[in-house]
């Protein structure tokens, strides 16, 4: 074998290009993202300097000099020579003259007033609303609600306004609306009591998903490996199901079985049970609900890896103990069991991590209901950063919900690197084949 | 076969707790064909009244028909970069020697086995930095990419398994490495191939969130966005039976790729997927 | 008075720039309307009447103007709706008309999604100058004007009749009501005792006595605003949590389900049962929208409204608070494009979807409220007896919710604790406690505590 081969990186390369782009790229700008404090309203590609009404009152408190203060707040509309200069410059001498004869020296606070007041000139009407708007903007004095693209621009409109170099740096921080570095996502991420529900919800739905897959995926794998070829194949496809299912559709089927409308409902009401949602009647319902819409997904990963499992005990080895006299129980504690330690160690630890990240099917069955009962730590994540009722979608907060669960990933899957020798799990376990 | 082996008592246990799912797809599939009178389960009617969808756009969501090429698209063309860019980085890793090969293999396991979901946000960025926001291309770039690194590592399983002497008999006779992986070694994993490429047809077909973020448009709209309205929709008048027969034809596909490919399945499933 | 010469060059530069549009001008304008179902079907329709208008305008004037209307309004919930918008205009392929709460004016005016509708629109010219100035006002933000109201509505407290009458009240005493309400006599603390006498009566199940919205929206506010609550310091601006209003408001939901006469597992009712439930006397009292008129009539088949359910204001909580409502009118905002003549064209569309006549088709057809004075001369809004009715009962004493970036989080975070309170998983003490912390931690400055 050649020391060295470039086909290798050859070979590589596709994969490399795609995964770089879509993949790690994502997860290094999670961790910018989560010391930002990236929302809505500060956009994401970028921000540009805009001082408003709101802004005033925070440059009040900022201390920047009364002056300035007064300047940015009564600035209006002035009808000045230089104003009147460029009017003259932009429709005519005749124009500039009337509005002179008007309104010379007028101040009015705010642009609909100046557009009135250029509403009433007579002679040299200015018809279009748009060109009248425009014209207004020629006799502003403010910097205030007009957008900056650059921090140089603004800069240079405020000097116009003769605002001294002191306060002028109080307002470009001010007036910026892009998103800037900070470390409060992470505090506030552990000074809120809501997260520690969310991460107490997160294990609770962990470690009961996980029994529950563990469990029943071994009674599946070990009750069908006692039927007949035909019937166990049946039981494996009914089981198997849940898995290829688009999930959109696994948890449709959900609600028909759980809805007020549902089987269950129809059912119960022949025994005079009142028709009622049973997946988000109380909490303890929308739990049940969640842990076996997972769970009989779940199951099916342990039923197949249990199965193949299972089926390279030698069968003389349980012809022998039947021998012996050893009853179904004893056969399955103490043949089947310990043949089945690595695959449900290596289940346990692949579906803990994934079922840490899945948000998926609690998204689509409960949402986080009711009242915030089956919020977990990733749902947290997506309804902070792109789905909330308020609008104003925090993505900075989000990513920091996020990055937790990168840490807790990377961190994890180091350790089963160290810990397992994965190779050996994951390469091989093929069934009837 | 021994006592131990009695069956029937194992199949009753069984039966009952299977029961729920068995309800819930017979009644997928009777209640898509028949009408009942309210608050009964017992159907009274035969109708293809639920299936209008297909030829009217009654359900308000645009026609069906497009979502479905979309689907075909989105899953199909994940499938195929999955498959060939795996192909070859799968032998990569499994049969060149290159340096920091132990580091792209290390990789390959972390990112095998990482939080996909929690990337989303980030990964909008990148879209729209590439103006692939919105478009089909970008989910399906998006989803290859989170799919890859299972891909590799399934593929690099079915290398290993190739005997080494067939791709030395090939070296011996002349034969560039690239030679012997075309001529000789593919065929020899062409069955994991195929495998693979169910595979990630089928999450393709499947997959929701991404589409749902990253493609909101109706020109991109895929199956699971359009079936998934119907769940997330507050205000929409309930016609559970219209709903149920949109989800049977959603997963007509992937019931037929299972009844033909059952083996298969199993077999890569078998090797850990997303649980 | 300084002037800037800089600001001043860049306006002069603007106008040169803008010139007649060509002579035959193709243009596409998407309309995004959010939360919009069948019934709300006129969101979009209108623009593409306007469209139809406009382009007979340009045509006089000897312009050919070819506006294509693509509307879109298949939204999953609000939720998906925002976020769409969201993400499409940063990524820049954002629709010219989005039709959105307006408390969205906030965020998006900042992260510079949206333009000022008054940048291209005569707010002293018909028919903007015939808008309610208080609805106007809600589509301002910052002092500017950025939207236009495209609806207005109120969320009343609705009484079944024919409960009422089981427990004792005569017609007359019904029909009395809401003006007891209105002048404070009758409190939320009367509705306890009379729903708790429905349930006991057997006239309504348990839990069906008081039958609120299920999940969060504005109409939660209004409890705050019953016990003496403010929302926002008109002086500052700034939001306020009034500590005792806000614990006395959780105290009444958990009064309530302590009575019998709400649903512990109340929340998360799936709506369409909701519907049927309220609208066929299934609960003695609750509140909703006057939109819901529209459901109840219609899909959920109660024939005789005004013979089954009686409406007014919220009723007062205590001495400290007041009747009222609140109105969450949707707005037509224009957002940001990079040809500036498309977003004059969009302000124009909107502006003509203003009109009195083409603002009734909307509003009798969603049972939505008017947004102009003249609407009460179009025959299609006076005749319609619900319409003229709200308006009169309701509307007069609406407020809004305040436009102010961190209201989501407020009135998210308000929420969550009254859902606490209400499950019982904390006291209200409690509950107002976290809240308090939490709106502390992501608020700031941005709260007054009192």
């Amino acid at each position: 074998m050649p020391r060295f081969n470039a086909l290798g990186f050859g070979f590589l390369a596709p994969a490399m290009i795609v995964v770089t782009l879509f993949f790690l790229a994502p997860v290094i700008l999670t961790v910018f993202f989560a010391f930002t404090n990236m929302s809505t309203s500060t956009g994401i590609t970028g921000g540009e300097y805009l001082l408003t009404q709101s802004d005033l009152r925070e440059v009040k408190a900022s201390g920047v000099s009364e002056e300035t203060y007064d300047k940015l707040e009564n600035a209006g509309y002035v009808v000045d020579e230089t104003g009147l200069a460029l009017l003259a410059e932009a429709r005519d001498q005749a124009t500039a003259d009337e509005l002179a004869d008007l309104h010379a020296g007028a101040q009015f606070s705010s642009r609909r007033d100046m557009e009135r007041a250029l509403k009433d000139l007579r002679a040299n009407r200015i018809r279009s609303t748009r060109d009248r708007k425009a014209l207004a903007e020629l006799f502003t004095s403010s910097v205030m609600d007009e957008r900056f693209q650059t921090e140089e621009e603004f800069r240079a409109a405020l000097t116009a306004a003769s605002i001294p170099e002191a306060d002028q740096n109080i307002l470009v921080k001010v007036a910026y609306t892009g998103w800037v570095w900070t470390t409060e996502n992470m505090k506030l991420l552990f000074s809120l009591d809501s997260s520690w529900r969310y991460a107490m919800n997160t294990l609770f739905y962990v470690v009961f998903t996980l029994t529950f897959n563990v469990g029943f995926g071994l009674f599946l794998a070990i009750s069908t490996f006692y039927l007949p070829s035909g019937i166990a194949n049946t039981f494996r496809t009914i089981w198997f199901l849940p898995r290829i299912l688009p999930p959109v559709l696994y948890v449709l089927m959900w609600y028909w079985l759980t809805w007020d409308t549902g089987i269950i409902s129809s059912f119960m009401s022949w025994f005079g049970v009142a028709p009622r949602n049973w997946m988000l009647d109380t909490a303890t319902n929308a739990w049940i609900v969640v842990i076996l819409i997972n769970g009989f997904v779940g199951a099916s990963l342990g039923m197949i890896l249990f199965s193949s499992a299972i089926r390279t005990i030698p069968a003389s080895m349980l012809y022998a103990s039947e021998v012996d006299g050893a009853n179904r129980w004893q056969q399955i504690r103490y043949i089947i069991l310990p043949q089945l330690r690595w695959p449900i160690l290596f289940t346990s630890s692949y579906q803990t991590l994934s079922l840490l990240t899945s948000f998926e099917y609690i998204l689509l069955a409960t949402d986080g209901g009711p009242g915030g009962a089956t919020e977990v730590w990733a749902l947290a994540a997506y309804h902070t950063a792109l789905n909330n009722y308020g609008g104003n979608l925090q993505y900075g907060l989000g990513a920091a919900y996020a990055l937790v669960l990168v840490v807790i990933g990377i961190v994890t899957s180091a350790l089963y690197l160290r810990f397992f020798n994965f190779k050996d799990l994951v390469a091989k376990p093929r069934i009837e084949q | 076969m021994t006592s131990n082996f009695r069956s029937l008592p194992v199949i009753a246990l069984l039966t009952i707790l299977s029961l729920p799912l068995v309800i819930m797809y017979a009644f997928t599939l009777v209640d898509s064909i028949t009408d009942a009178e309210p608050g009964s389960l017992i159907p009274s009617e035969f109708t293809f009244h639920h299936w209008r969808f297909l030829w009217d756009d009654t359900t308000g969501r645009g026609s069906v028909w497009i979502a479905t090429i979309n689907t075909f698209i989105f899953a199909g063309s994940t499938a195929a970069i999955v498959c060939v860019t795996s192909l070859t980085s799968a032998y990569a890793l499994s049969r060149l020697n290159f340096p920091a090969r132990r580091f792209f293999l290390a990789g390959v396991i972390i990112l095998h086995a990482f939080p996909t979901i929690t990337l989303i946000i980030a990964i909008f960025l990148i879209l729209q930095f590439l103006g692939l926001f919105d478009t089909l291309i970008g989910v399906i770039m998006v989803k290859a990419a989170l799919e890859l690194p299972f891909g590799i590592w399934v593929m690099k399983g079915f290398y290993d398994t190739v005997p080494w002497e067939i791709e030395m008999a090939g070296v011996q006779d002349g034969a560039s490495r690239f030679m012997v992986w075309r001529k000789l070694v593919l065929p020899q994993v062409q069955p994991g191939l195929s495998a693979l490429l169910i595979f990630s047809f089928l999450s393709g077909w499947s997959e929701f969130i991404l589409p749902l973020v990253l493609a909101p448009g109706s020109d991109a709209q895929v199956l699971s966005t359009y079936l998934a309205y119907f769940l997330l929709d507050d205000s929409l008048e309930v016609d559970f039976n219209l709903f149920k027969s949109v989800g049977l034809f959603y997963a007509l596909p992937v019931i037929l790729i299972y009844l033909v490919f059952q083996k298969k399945l199993m077999n890569i499933y078998g090797g850990g997927s997303k649980g | 008075m300084t002037t800037f010469k800089f600001k001043r060059a860049t306006a002069a530069l603007l106008l040169s720039t803008i010139a007649l549009p060509a002579l035959a001008e193709d243009v596409t304008i998407t309309v995004w309307a959010g939360g919009s179902n069948d019934a709300d079907a006129y969101r979009i329709d209108a623009i593409e009447i306007a469209a139809d208008m406009l382009e007979r305008e340009a045509a006089i004037e000897g312009r050919e103007l070819n506006i294509t209307v693509e509307g879109k309004r298949d939204f999953g919930g609000w939720e998906e709706f925002k976020q769409g918008v969201t993400l499409a205009a940063e990524a820049g392929t954002a629709p010219n008309i989005v039709v959105t709460s307006h408390l969205d004016i906030a965020p998006w005016s900042q992260a510079g999604y949206i333009v000022p509708a008054e940048d291209y629109l005569d707010f002293d010219a018909w028919p903007l100058n015939d808008i309610y100035p208080n609805l106007l006002e809600i589509a301002a933000y910052n002092g500017i004007q950025w939207g236009l109201p495209q609806d207005a509505e109120s969320r009343p407290f609705f009484f079944w009749k024919d409960t009422m009458r089981g427990i004792g009240y005569s017609d007359e005493d019904i029909a009395a009501l809401p003006d007891k309400i209105a002048s404070g006599e009758y409190t939320l603390q009367n509705v306890l005792e009379d729903a708790k006498k429905a349930v006991d009566a057997g006239l309504v199940e348990e839990g069906y006595g008081f039958y609120p919205r299920p999940s969060n929206g504005p109409d939660y506010a209004q409890f705050y605003q019953s016990f003496g609550g403010q929302l926002q310091d008109p002086e500052t601006g700034k939001l306020v949590l009034d500590k005792a209003a806000m614990e006395a408001f959780y105290q009444f939901f958990a009064d309530a389900v302590d009575a019998g006469i709400t649903r512990k597992n109340h929340l998360g009712t799936d709506w369409g049962q909701w519907y049927s439930e309220v609208a066929n006397g299934k609960a003695a009292t609750w509140h909703g929208g006057t939109w819901h008129y529209a459901r109840y009539t219609g899909k959920e088949g109660n024939e005789d409204f005004f013979g089954t359910i009686e409406f007014s204001l919220i009723p007062a909580g205590n001495e400290n608070g007041r009747a009222n409502t609140i109105t969450h009118p949707l707005v037509y905002l224009v957002t940001d494009q990079e040809n500036d003549d498309h977003e004059d064209i969009a302000a124009q569309l909107v502006k003509i979807a203003s009109e009195p006549r083409l603002n009734s088709l909307h509003a009798i057809k969603s049972a939505h409220l008017g947004i102009g004075q003249q609407q009460s001369n179009i025959e299609l809004y006076a005749n319609d007896r619900w319409a003229s009715e709200a308006t009169e009962r309701l509307l007069v004493s609406a407020n809004a919710q305040p436009n102010n970036l961190d209201y989501g989080a407020f009135s998210e975070a308000m929420f969550k604790g009254l859902e606490a309170a209400w499950t019982g998983v904390k006291t209200p003490a409690d509950a107002v406690a976290e809240l308090e912390s939490e709106l502390n931690a992501k608020l700031g400055d941005n709260l007054i505590v009192r």
